[in-house]
């Protein structure tokens, strides 16, 4: 689908490098609910645990060999719990594969980060790709893994709704990921004639013809 | 001083007091509280008035006035202090809302005025001050006014707790509120007055004034749309109308509607071009005070407005209103025909422009109900959570609270006289530390519990909170603004971010052209009249025709009431329905079938409103579709609803009987309106009020707020997932139940069908009554299902399309 062999768009909202083994996600923003208490918003916790438990599971079942989250995983320094922490820790011990953290505008907000998560401005993985966080900072030739922007796609039905999805972007070389993080909103991009958009389907995932987006455009 | 008696304004002025002044004062002096209903321009701003401003005593604070529309408080003001510095010399009035400059806002801190004049968002913001309870030490009364504007609202409820905290504080307070028309104005003045209902009094002023409802009727009635179309085909003779009278209200019932009448008009009639203006609630002050003005001095020859020119003070030269469009509701109507006629001896009236041919029949029947004073209730709103817990952080704000005696305070009103334990326990869980379900919710903490008072001492959550008062029903909202720099009004997001830059739309009687949208700003210039292309315009929601309406239109259709244009008018078309078909009415149920080239329809008409018609088809079609499997498309209005399918819909009655039954009435309504879906967009109002999403001060870019954004319905999901048992969570799927299906109008409906005759009958062609039902195939719903099915057939559609 995407014009580079070895890379896989996993309906969880991630992407696999098959050579390497390589497991990326972003924006997972742990602790983001309980930012939200912090400033007394009755928010209900659960997306930390279960966000690192999604994302252990997609480790192990595709035996990835190394995690590398490409920009904000933690969501405030507000967010950061003493709970939060010992969570992330036993993640660490039971991911049992390096971890790499590509650091987001979130995570620069921290006082420190510790050095399991080898804290990175951005990473080449071979010659192939580069992960980094915001894709405004793209350059060069490798194919781009980026976050940032939550891209969420909207599908008008012709009717009176429409779908809105969860969605990677491929644009001008770099491919930005879906926000991971069970708490996180999306923002609906809009649209140019050369991006392709990929949705999961079930336990695929599926290129959307732009017909369907643009839509309501062109009624 | 001992202030002067009412008679002593009215002599100054060379007034006769009205019978219902008179009846007010009395009561009001004899300690009651109680409702007044009357219609406006009669003088009840005196009648509630003058009796507490009689019983002036020193400078201080003594009477509060709620105004629904922050738009009337300057000319309430006005009003007011005509008898204040007659009967209270020395006093003031002043207002004090969202509109008030900072200044004066300051000066009422220090001190507040004689009278007061306030809106509910207002009230409960000053709920928040410490300090306020002493300042409205010798408050004696609360003058609550246009309530049946407030009644069936959230702001209605706020009202409510706020006049309970009033009433705890002043035992002896009087309140009195004024109201239009209602159906049910017993129990308008128990919702208004809570657990201090027994009693009070009920004053009627309804002095049945004079009023003609007339219809232009259309000079060539077959070739006028049968029904759906909206057109301003009848714009000469509105203009021919205008021309004859000296100023001239026109109403519509949409904002985008007040924008195509405006330009028809303005390109009929160049030579009004300053004599024009336009009117409804999303402009900015500038330009509504342009028109409100000219209504009021007789400059302009007519503007076009939508309800926001329903309320409010009288514009004495408005000798003419003009309705296009069915009015939808006999209240609706009356109260804009009262808009006209405020000198001593004229009448009120109102022409009525229909819009399609059915419509005349509205008309005739609404201008039956209507002179029989057969009105529209408003239900009061019965336990928004979402609203208690906002106020119980408000009242914490301002003085700490023992739980025990806020609670017999909030169950002093009529919303939560039936609060349940748990849903206080709950309550006070939500503002606190979250409650039992404390461990879904570690480390919140709002109100602190001291002494075993609640309050909140936290000064960032405190200006945070101030921020969401007031937001009761506000959508993200964005400046329209010229590039001179001049703000015309405002519009929804969801609509402005539909145009593309370049866009051309329509707006404040001006046609534009979108520049940029950024943040909440949209740049917009003005393009030359012939410019042409796409126009978007925006439009409200569409209202349902009322129970009443509906009901004096099946009478009509009867043939029931005196003889009139209207019904004469459109005699040919139900001549033609009758000869193929039979006249609906609404004590049996008329079901037509007929068959188009690739399918079959069903039609019925049970005269329910278009939001029942909704909630039936849907069922009706999800019943059917369980046992054929087949896939059925469905349209209502405000007469009946269709379903279309390939095959499979029978025309037979104990078929069509069992798919219509109450039985398991919820379950398959649950199941087929897709509710969930529903419920999550409700719950963006629920999460703003109740404090879940942070209100932005207007321009503040606050980065640390800007963290703790979200959606309402990604809350929604949080919440859903995490504490399901959260309480919001089912007020959301109740609101829904009510506003968007109107679910008791529903099971009302249902319960009749059951019993009612059926008439079953197969048709050659489609009728006038269903002809408009097909016709509106092209906006018909197909019965939802979730993402993924969803996008999966849209996907195989455009195979199929480019296969």
């Amino acid at each position: 689908m995407i014009p580079f062999p070895y890379l896989k768009l996993l309906p969880e909202g991630a992407v696999f490098l098959t050579d390497s083994a390589t497991l990326i996600v972003a924006d997972v923003h742990l602790g983001k609910s309980a930012a939200f208490r912090a400033r007394g918003l009755p928010v209900p916790e659960g997306d930390t645990a279960r966000d690192l438990g999604r994302l252990l599971d997609l480790a192990k079942q595709n035996e990835a060999s190394h995690l590398v989250i490409a920009g904000d995983l933690f969501h405030a320094p507000s967010g950061i719990t003493p709970e939060l922490e010992a969570a992330l820790h036993r993640f660490l011990q039971q991911i049992e594969i390096p971890v790499t953290l590509v650091l987001g505008n979130h995570d620069l907000k921290l006082h420190k980060i510790i050095a399991e998560l080898n804290p990175v401005p951005h990473l080449d993985l071979g010659e192939k790709f580069r992960v980094i966080h915001d894709p405004a900072g793209a350059s060069g030739k490798r194919l781009h893994l980026s976050g940032h922007l939550h891209p969420v796609v909207k599908i008008p039905d012709g009717k009176r709704t429409s779908l809105r999805l969860r969605c990677f972007l491929f644009r001008n070389q770099t491919l930005i990921l879906p926000a991971f993080g069970s708490f996180t909103g999306g923002a609906i991009l809009s649209h140019f004639p050369d991006d392709r958009v990929f949705v999961s389907l079930r336990d695929q995932v599926v290129e959307l013809p732009l017909e369907l987006i643009s839509l309501r455009k062109c009624h | 001083m001992p202030a002067a008696s009412p008679q002593h304004f009215l002599d100054q002025k060379g007034w006769q007091p009205f019978p219902f002044q008179e009846e007010t004062w009395n009561a009001y002096l004899a300690g009651k509280s109680g409702l007044l209903h009357a219609p406006t321009g009669l003088g009840k701003t005196l009648a509630v008035y003058l009796g507490p401003l009689a019983e002036t005593t020193g400078s201080h604070c003594q009477i509060l006035w709620l105004t629904p529309l922050r738009a009337l408080a300057a000319d309430t003001l006005r009003a007011l202090r005509e008898p204040l510095v007659v009967l209270a010399p020395g006093c003031e009035a002043e207002a004090r809302t969202g509109d008030t400059p900072a200044a004066l806002r300051a000066r009422l801190r220090k001190k507040l005025p004689h009278t007061l004049v306030t809106t509910p968002e207002s009230l409960s913001l000053m709920l928040t001050h410490a300090d306020f309870s002493d300042k409205l030490t010798g408050l004696r009364c609360v003058i609550v006014d246009e309530w049946h504007e407030l009644l069936g609202t959230k702001r209605g409820v706020q009202t409510e707790l706020c006049l309970a905290r009033l009433r705890a504080w002043f035992p002896n307070l009087r309140i009195w509120g004024l109201s239009a028309t209602l159906g049910n104005l017993t129990e308008a003045r128990h919702a208004l007055l809570g657990n201090a209902f027994a009693g009070s009094v009920e004053v009627t002023a309804d002095m049945k004034k004079p009023i003609i409802i007339e219809t232009l009727i259309p000079r060539e009635i077959d070739r006028f749309p049968w029904s759906g179309h909206i057109g301003t085909k009848l714009a000469s003779q509105v203009v021919w109308e205008i021309d004859k009278a000296n100023v001239t209200l026109l109403f519509t019932n949409t904002r985008s509607q007040t924008e195509i009448w405006f330009q028809e008009l303005s390109a009929l009639r160049p030579d009004w071009k300053d004599k024009l203006a336009v009117h409804h609630g999303s402009l900015e002050r500038a330009e509504r005070d342009f028109a409100e003005n000219g209504l009021r001095d007789g400059s302009l020859k007519c503007v076009v407005a939508t309800s926001s020119l329903d309320l409010g003070v009288d514009f004495a030269p408005v000798d003419q209103v003009i309705q296009v469009g069915s009015p939808k509701g006999i209240a609706r109507l009356l109260q804009r025909a009262g808009r006209s006629g405020h000198q001593p001896g004229s009448v009120s009236r109102i022409i009525c422009v229909p819009t399609n041919a059915l419509e005349l029949v509205e008309f005739a029947a609404a201008r039956d109900a209507a002179l029989a004073r057969h009105v529209e209730s408003r239900k009061p709103l019965r336990q928004p959570l979402d609203l208690l817990v906002q106020h119980l952080v408000t009242c914490a704000i301002g003085s700490p609270f023992l739980p025990d005696e806020m609670r017999r305070e909030i169950q002093s009103t009529h919303a939560f006289e039936f609060l349940t334990d748990a849903e206080w326990q709950w309550a006070l869980g939500f503002i606190s530390d979250g409650g039992r379900a404390l461990a879904a919710y570690p480390r919140y903490q709002k109100a602190r519990l001291i002494d075993g008072r609640y309050g909140v001492d936290d000064k960032r959550l405190i200006t945070q909170h101030r921020l969401s008062i007031g937001t009761i029903s506000s959508d993200p909202a964005v400046s329209i603004k010229l590039a001179s720099g001049r703000v015309l009004g405002t519009v929804e997001e969801s609509f402005i971010s539909r145009i593309k830059p370049g866009g051309a739309l329509v707006f404040a009687g001006r046609k534009l052209r979108l520049v940029r949208f950024h943040q909440r700003t949209a740049t917009v210039k003005v393009v030359a009249k012939s410019d042409k292309g796409q126009i978007a315009i925006w439009g409200g929601a569409k209202m349902p025709l009322s129970s009443e309406l509906s009901h004096a239109v099946a009478r009509r259709l009867k043939g029931i009431g005196p003889p009139s244009p209207e019904m004469e008018a459109v005699a040919p078309i139900l001549a033609i329905q009758k000869k193929w078909s039979r006249l609906p009415d609404d004590n049996s149920l008329l079901i037509e079938y007929a068959r188009s080239k690739a399918e079959e329809h069903l039609f019925l008409f049970p005269f329910a409103g278009r939001i029942v018609h909704e909630g039936l088809a849907a069922l009706l079609a999800f019943r059917i579709s369980r046992k054929t499997g087949e896939a059925i498309i469905t349209t209502q209005n405000d007469y009946g609803f269709s379903l279309s399918a390939k095959r499979g819909l029978v025309l037979d009655e104990e078929l069509l009987r069992c798919n219509l039954s109450s039985e398991n009435l919820l379950n398959d309504l649950i199941a087929c309106m897709n509710t969930a879906e529903l419920a999550r967009r409700q719950f963006r109002e629920i999460a703003r009020i109740s404090g879940l999403i942070l209100q932005m001060p207007p321009g503040q870019k606050d980065r640390s707020q800007r963290e703790l954004q979200s959606s309402a319905s990604l809350l929604y999901e949080v919440l859903h997932r995490y504490d399901s048992e959260n309480l919001l969570l089912l007020q959301s799927e109740r609101e829904i139940m009510e506003r968007q299906l109107e679910l008791t109008r529903l099971t009302t409906v249902i319960h009749r069908l059951e019993s009612a005759p059926m008439y079953l009958i197969e048709t050659e062609n489609l009728t006038p009554m269903a002809f408009p039902l097909w016709a509106d195939r092209l906006n018909a719903t197909l019965s939802p299902g979730d993402a993924a099915t969803r996008l999966e057939s849209m996907l195989i559609a455009l195979n199929q399309a480019a296969g």
